[in-house]
């Protein structure tokens, strides 16, 4: 045998592969499967399954910030947002029944606008898996899929939104939507002050994704969702990392 | 567990404003109404559409229609010593899963 290289004698730092972990969940694997069913009985091709997927992770909440944008200046669309949201959506280039351009329709065609007040904070929220208005704000966030944020945001709402840095008063009514069923939901948060002469693009630019869940407010300066990372206190150390320092 | 006291599909549908309760029902595997409001009293909000019942739908089965309503809830009535008078959370059910309610 001519092979002499040896693995893991001291000092052997190149051959070392980085910490790897690869997990797949039973239901990856379910997907998978009837995944590549679908594309064998016929029902689409493996380039349709691709255009799909690149179209789901591509569109953002942009459409979505228009239509608050729009609302905030236009009181006859305010009044057809919160009347027929399907309708809205339409004016802002979103198409329930067509969202992709590919043929796919959407899986749900029941969509409502949440309106805040001064008086009424809407939070949405799906407690039995991840619902939410995908076609209007694009995949939603990691953290709005966790047990963590589903569980707690029923029972402990103001709590987690404190956890998101929004604190409101008691007198404000907090309405938790739980979309459990067929309807998909968004907020229309409140027009902030400070934004009298601002135009709509300026006025979309700061309805964030986290405003139309409403976990955040809007606000003139805030145009993203940044959630500040904290350094751990007692950071792991590996001995791969020690050989790359 | 409550029983039920006739079928669901002869009972009036609920408007909005109505007070009801959401029932205790057995099912088997697949259901949609939350565990955290089974025996709570809550107010119609809305009446959304009518639609086959989750119970069914996930197994493919093209059986009952029923409207569907979202209900408004007092967090009050859902947790105990919840400790904000003005909250609510609301949440959808179709007509089963609702029996009319007093207080």
């Amino acid at each position: 045998m001519s092979h002499t290289h040896t693995h893991g004698s001291p000092g052997d730092t190149h051959h070392k592969a980085a910490p790897m972990v690869e997990e797949i969940t039973d239901y990856e694997v379910l997907e998978i499967a009837v995944r590549e069913l679908a594309i064998e009985h016929g029902l689409f091709t493996a380039e349709d399954h691709r255009k799909f997927t690149e179209w789901a992770e591509s569109i953002g909440p942009a459409a979505g910030s228009r239509l608050v944008a729009k609302a905030w200046t236009d009181p006859a669309y305010k009044a057809l947002a919160l009347k027929d949201g399907l309708k809205a959506c339409k004016e802002v280039g979103v198409d329930w029944a067509e969202p992709t351009g590919v043929g796919t329709p959407s899986d749900y065609m029941e969509f409502h606008v949440l309106e805040d007040t001064p008086a009424l904070h809407h939070v949405i929220v799906c407690t039995l898996c991840s619902c939410y208005p995908r076609p209007l704000l694009g995949m939603s966030p990691e953290w709005y899929r966790t047990t963590n944020y589903r569980r707690r945001l029923v029972r402990w709402p103001r709590q987690v939104l404190a956890e998101f840095g929004l604190i409101l008063p008691p007198e404000v009514e907090v309405r938790v939507e739980d979309s459990n069923q067929k309807c998909r939901f968004m907020v229309m948060p409140m027009r902030p002050e400070g934004t009298g002469n601002w135009t709509e693009e300026q006025l979309a630019e700061i309805v964030t994704r986290d405003c139309m869940i409403g976990v955040a407010l809007p606000k003139p300066g805030r145009t993203a969702d940044v959630h500040p990372i904290q350094k751990a206190r007692r950071p792991v150390k590996s001995s791969h990392q020690e050989a790359a320092q | 567990m409550k029983k039920s006291k006739s079928p669901e599909a002869s009972r009036a549908p609920f408007k909005v404003g109505d007070k009801v309760r959401v029932r205790d029902m057995p099912y088997m595997f697949y259901t949609r109404s939350q565990l955290y409001t089974r025996g709570a009293v809550g107010t119609i909000a809305a009446l959304t559409y009518k639609d086959l019942i989750p119970e069914e739908e996930a197994f493919n089965f093209d059986g009952h229609v029923e409207q569907y309503y979202i209900v408004r809830f007092r967090q009050k009535d859902l947790w105990p010593g919840y400790p904000f008078d003005n909250d609510t959370l609301q949440t959808e059910c179709p007509h089963r899963w609702l029996e009319p309610a007093t207080n």
